[in-house]
């Protein structure tokens, strides 16, 4: 099989990574990026863990194939501290204070589905919250403080 | 209550919330890889049951990258220290060798292969030559309970032993009934289906092994691996992870136990990380219970006798004997007999998935008991209000009995802590509305158009724990600048537990949660601490954490009382200070006290609190529910959804509300699955898995349920913590029957879960 | 597995050409990556095709032109799909609650699935035709007949779908889609979408009911019965019960997910739910 050379833009910075064809993004972040916080819980689309932002839009890192991924900004949950400086964003402040995890293991992929959400509508209904991260699973069952968070986030937004 | 407490009670953040939202917590598949380390993969079988009549790995240990391939000719086969029999255990789900010629069901090992990636390893599965001999397979509990079954396994009879309990006089008890109510249930499959995926890493490193895994059982794998593989305790070292859920999955189970013998045989690290479909297929599922209930009671609603036969679907491997209930004592009756039968059968074993018995036998239970009610036209709420347990009661059928029994030939007798579970289902009936919404037996709540409502409640208790899982044992080291290091082998599964315990030290010593940072996860580093099950976490472990703590501020006042010429018992600690009560200006600072040398030692001191403590079982402190729904079903198109649903609890103080609120919520929505959408399906024919994962095995997802309504009615628990019980498992108890009684109420139909809309619609046909 | 990502659309058909039935055109790539266990023997290449410029909506006189490489969140907001006779197809993406998907998944890869999505039910209501090209040159086919059976569709070794065509409906002409799912994010086990010309005097001219997802025939079907059902009469409640009736002629799959039985009562309900829903838009003045 054909080994591709890929420049992979992640979080602002470049890595030159040498890809196999079915590799999909999320193993590249992961096993050859090193970047561990996108999660891949079901590998096939299904739990919303591996989200990452790719040109601002939320897609399922599982379901892209890596060497289609050049070309791009992604950004995985590692960057959203970085793009702030090292600041937490609002949305990680408001998960922090409101409890919107157990586990941890969603979270990432509802922060940046969150983020998504944020730039384009800044004051979302809990429906469109809802709707949102409609293809995320969370097995702890926290998403009555997931939207709390979210909402509470949104409201950060809004007054800063 | 906790009344005067200043960090108990708050809903402080997690201590490990910054790592989580910025994807720096490492669960085990996101340790970083070690030198040398191989990646491992297994071959499982596609029979039900069989024998390995030939296995050829030579082309698979040919293949380049190939470090090790484990088939069952390795005969690795662990033994029990104590009494030199073959391993089996309760909890791990498998007997006998780690890989068996005799395989039991579909997913079961055949072989194990480590090598240089993981498609390396998948090749070489494909090149590793078996020839099988079917032999007859049980899927049935009945038809396996049968005495001509053909044998499921080879370690011993399909039908256990009953673990039996009776009180009283069972027979005599129905003969002075005035009536008698018989009832028969099952619940579908369902499994714990976590969204992280099981992963082990091990290491040898000449006699020595170092094992990392997501796991809530640390101490328990050390103690396996010790008899496994014939090790002293100080040649194995277990670490930890946090794992992303568990609900019961994050044991020891049989993948971890092949981790480490890949790792020995190719001489290097190995790492194994299960599939998505191998998490929800090859490591265990909930059992799933038969009951037959039979209640008697007066005419006036007591009740007077209870017999309950629980048999549970253990699965191929499983051989639980007792399904870690408690709620067979709810209603305390003067005459009892309530047998447990363990069942094995030639699917997915099965084990504890959270609320274990208490969920299975109180859905019996309340289901029988909702039949009583409306056999004698009574209300359900003045029912259960009638017949419930109080504070003092016996716990007739609780595991402490059984072991005392099976250990030590006693017979202890076992009382109830405390209760408030009358104020759970008055606020519960309260806040759903009850008064107006029951019309009585027969009459839904409401009827509008083609949609009809109906509300259902269903009680249920369950263990804060269980004494003989074993002594926790904490330590605490305090730091010079009075920040402190906590040390406990506490499971993470997003309970919080690390946070709750670190709030309960942080309490006693007066200092506030950041100061305390939590060491958890290693064997070598921390004391024994029980598996994180049961729900022991808050009510037993943080005993030891507490006495720790107050060792530690022992020895401060100690070495403070010199610092400031005073009499430790003059002495307290708040606001990280310690000072002469009453005169609170005459006091040090925790952190200039230890960095500050004391004149009888001419060196500042050295803090190290200890404890190691045991948990006594006569009495029993219990965490309480009581749950209300409102569905409504359009009896159109056949679909239930949930109106409104009230969670109330009894769980002792609650040290972490904003915690414990999302543990309520979470045990909602994972029983709405159980209830409504959750089903392992398996094939009559092969007794392989149709929806190994997410497509197809549907968990409730952020639309498609209301959020409950949560109340905490907290009674003081003396023997807790600040006065604080278990949360983590009870929620999930009363969540199926709740719902399934408010189906009931709305079309007059009971129905099983899962509670599809084809067996709705087959109802609403048939009504 | 080779990979190629062309820039023209000859040399996309060139390697179609080149590798046959061992080939497969990506876009979204959602179907062939959480497929890939299955699909990895078998494909030899994968051929990226969204490089080609297939990523259009235009709207003319004659109805909608859209590229096949367009993915299902454009479609929902392009401003001829929020509103007007094609609002339809902006609702219909709205039904799958799963943005991610939405931002990856094409027209084009939804058509090729004949299976259980969602757009191809909505396509046959609405009597589109697929654009298909290869080397050979462009073909057109109806979507009715672009599916052959599940997860089969009729594209030749070589050939690509590269545009898929809506007609414009008639001027008075409403619209509606409706789901059936076991939970909020899943595969839809039940879909209808309906459509209805309306004549001056409020009659059902013309009138389109396509069922997808459940079928035995695993594709979207129209009922014939419920269209006839519609044909001049009013859409009022009783031409609506007397539709969804008739939409028993849609044979329905039974297996674990639900029984034929359960997907036949969908089958009415969504009948009865996508034509109130055009009843809704017609009132609407759409």
């Amino acid at each position: 099989m054909t080994v591709h050379t890929v420049q992979l833009r992640i979080n602002g910075e470049v890595t030159t990574v040498d890809v196999k064809a079915h590799w999909s993004l999320a193993y590249v972040i992961r096993e050859k990026v090193g970047l561990t916080g996108t999660k891949t819980g079901c590998e096939m689309g299904t739990c919303g863990s591996c989200t990452v932002l790719l040109d601002e839009k939320p897609i399922f890192s599982c379901l892209r194939m890596a060497v289609d991924a050049e070309g791009h900004e992604i950004q995985t949950i590692e960057g959203v501290e970085v793009e702030n400086g090292g600041e937490l964003h609002p949305l990680q402040k408001s998960f922090i204070e409101l409890h919107g995890m157990q586990c941890g293991f969603c979270t990432p992929g509802m922060i940046l589905a969150a983020k998504a959400l944020l730039e384009n509508n800044p004051d979302p209904s809990e429906q469109e919250v809802r709707e949102a991260i409609g293809g995320h699973l969370c097995r702890c069952g926290t998403y009555v403080r997931i939207v709390r968070s979210i909402l509470d986030a949104a409201q950060a937004v809004r007054a800063s | 209550m906790a009344s005067n407490t200043s960090v108990v009670g708050k809903s402080l953040p997690m201590i490990d919330a910054y790592e989580k939202v910025t994807g720096k917590l490492r669960y085990a598949a996101d340790l970083p890889p070690l030198h040398r380390m191989h990646h491992a993969k297994v071959l499982r079988s596609p029979f039900a049951h069989a024998k390995v009549v030939h296995i050829d790995t030579s082309a698979a240990e040919a293949l380049p990258g190939v470090s090790a391939v484990i088939t069952h000719l390795d005969n690795i086969i662990g033994t029990k220290k104590t009494c030199g029999q073959i391993w089996n255990d309760q909890s791990f789900n498998f007997q006998g060798p780690i890989i068996s010629p005799e395989v039991c069901y579909v997913g079961d090992e055949v072989a194990a292969v480590s090598a240089v990636d993981e498609e390396t390893a998948k090749e070489a599965l494909a090149l590793i030559e078996v020839e099988y001999e079917e032999l007859p397979a049980i899927f049935d509990l009945e038809e396996s309970m049968k005495p001509d079954a053909p044998a499921v396994h080879p370690w011993g009879p399909n039908r256990l032993d009953p673990s039996l309990f009776t009180w009283g006089d069972v027979e005599q008890g129905f003969s002075e009934s005035d009536l008698i109510i018989e009832n028969r249930i099952t619940l579908g499959n369902q499994q714990h289906a976590p969204l992280d995926r099981n992963a082990c890493i091990a290491a040898w490193e000449r006699d020595s092994v170092s094992v990392w895994t997501s796991t809530q059982a640390l101490f328990w794998i050390r103690d396996a691996l010790t008899e496994f593989f014939e090790l002293s305790p100080s040649k194995v070292r277990v670490y930890s992870t946090p794992t992303g859920g568990s609900f019961g999955l994050w044991w020891g189970n049989n993948f971890m136990i092949l981790t480490v013998a890949l790792a020995r045989k190719a001489g290097r690290p190995v790492r194994l990380v299960l599939t998505r479909d191998e998490v929800q297929t090859t490591v265990k599922r909930r059992e799933r219970p038969l009951i037959d209930a039979k209640i008697g009671i007066k005419k006036d609603g007591t009740m007077v006798a209870q017999r309950y036969q629980h048999v549970m679907d253990n699965g191929a491997y499983g051989n639980k004997f007792d399904p870690y209930q408690s709620v067979a004592d709810i209603y305390p009756t003067p005459h009892g007999h309530v047998e447990f039968i363990g069942v094995a059968t030639n699917l997915l074993p099965a084990g504890c998935m959270r609320g274990v018995g208490d969920l299975t036998l109180a859905y019996a239970i309340e289901q029988t008991v909702d039949m009583a009610a409306e056999k004698i036209g009574m209300d359900p709420l003045e029912f259960h209000l009638k017949n419930h347990w109080q504070t003092g009661d016996i716990c007739h059928t609780s595991q402490e009995v059984v072991f005392a029994k099976l250990l030590f030939n006693r017979e202890p007798e076992v009382r109830l802590s405390s209760s408030g579970l009358a104020e759970c289902i008055r606020k519960g009936a309260e806040m759903i509305g009850w008064k107006e919404k029951w019309q009585g037996w027969g009459k839904p709540s409401s009827v509008q158009g083609n949609k009809v409502r109906g509300v259902g409640m269903g009680i249920s208790t369950h263990i804060s724990g269980l004494a003989f899982f074993g002594f926790n044992g904490i330590t605490i080291k305090v730091n010079p600048d009075g920040t402190m290091a906590l040390t406990t082998g506490i499971g993470r599964m997003g309970q919080a537990g690390d946070t709750t315990q670190a709030m309960v030290a942080a309490e006693v010593l007066g200092v506030e949660l950041e100061d305390v940072n939590v060491i958890d996860g290693d064997t070598e580093v921390c004391g024994h601490t029980m598996v994180t099950f049961g729900s022991n976490g808050m009510h037993m472990v943080a005993r030891a954490t507490k006495a720790a703590a107050e060792d530690a501020k022992k020895q401060i006042l100690e070495f403070a009382g010199r610092h400031l010429e005073a009499s430790p018992e003059d002495l307290e600690i708040k606001d990280r200070r310690i000072f002469v009560k009453g005169s609170p200006d005459k006091g040090v600072g925790l952190g200039e006290l230890m960095s500050t040398p004391i004149y009888d030692y001419l060196a500042p001191p050295e803090v190290i609190g200890r404890a190691s403590e045991g948990v006594e079982f006569h009495r029993a402190g219990k965490m309480m529910i009581a749950d209300f729904a409102e569905v409504e079903i359009d009896t159109r198109t056949a679909q239930m959804k949930v109106i409104k649903f009230v969670a109330c609890h009894d769980s002792g103080t609650i040290v972490n509300p904003a915690v414990c609120e999302n543990q309520v919520a979470g045990g909602y929505y994972q029983s709405m699955g159980l209830a409504t959408t959750e089903h392992l399906v398996f094939d009559d024919e092969t007794g392989a898995i149709l929806n190994p994962n997410f497509l197809d095995y549907k968990i409730v997802g952020p639309l498609d349920m209301p959020d409950p309504d949560v109340y905490f009615e907290e009674v003081y628990d003396e023997d807790g913590p600040y006065g604080a019980k278990g949360i983590g498992e009870g929620v999930t108890c009363a969540v199926p029957i709740a719902i399934s009684n408010a189906v009931y109420n709305a079309i007059g139909v009971r129905l099983d879960p899962p509670i599809t809309p084809d067996k709705l619609m087959r109802a609403l046909k048939n009504a | 597995m080779e990979y190629f990502s062309p820039d023209k659309l000859e040399e996309a058909y060139a390697l179609l050409a080149k590798y046959g039935d061992d080939a497969i055109p990506i876009a979204g790539s959602t179907f062939f990556m959480s497929h890939r266990e299955d699909l990895f023997d078998e494909v030899r290449a994968v051929i990226n095709i969204k490089r080609l410029g297939l990523g259009y909506i235009e709207h003319a006189d004659t109805g909608l032109r859209i590229g096949a490489t367009t993915t299902l969140n454009e479609i929902f907001s392009a401003a001829v799909c929020r509103s007007g006779p094609f609002r339809v197809f902006s609702e219909t993406v709205d039904e799958l609650k799963i943005n991610e998907v939405r931002n990856a998944a094409t027209i084009g890869g939804e058509v090729c699935i004949a299976g259980e999505v969602d757009m191809p039910t909505t396509l046959l209501a609405f009597d589109a035709n697929i654009v298909i090209g290869g080397a050979q040159g462009t073909r057109t086919a109806s979507m009715a007949d672009f599916h052959l059976g599940y997860l089969n569709n009729a594209l030749k070794p070589g050939e690509m779908v590269i545009e898929v065509q809506v007609p414009q409906p008639r001027a008075v002409a409403s619209a509606g889609f409706a789901k059936f799912e076991r939970t909020a994010a899943d595969l839809p086990i039940v879909n209808v979408t309906t459509r209805v010309a309306l004549d001056a005097d409020g009659t059902c001219s013309e009138a389109r009911v396509a069922v997808g997802a459940a079928t035995a025939a695993g594709i979207p079907k129209r009922s014939a019965q419920a269209e006839a059902a519609l044909i001049g009469r009013v859409l009022d409640e009783q031409a609506i019960a007397a539709a969804a009736a008739a939409s028993s002629d849609v044979e329905c799959i039974d297996d674990f997910r639900a029984s034929a039985e359960l997907r036949s009562l969908w089958v009415k309900c969504g009948v009865e739910d996508a034509l109130r829903r055009a009843a809704g838009q017609a009132r609407a003045g759409e």
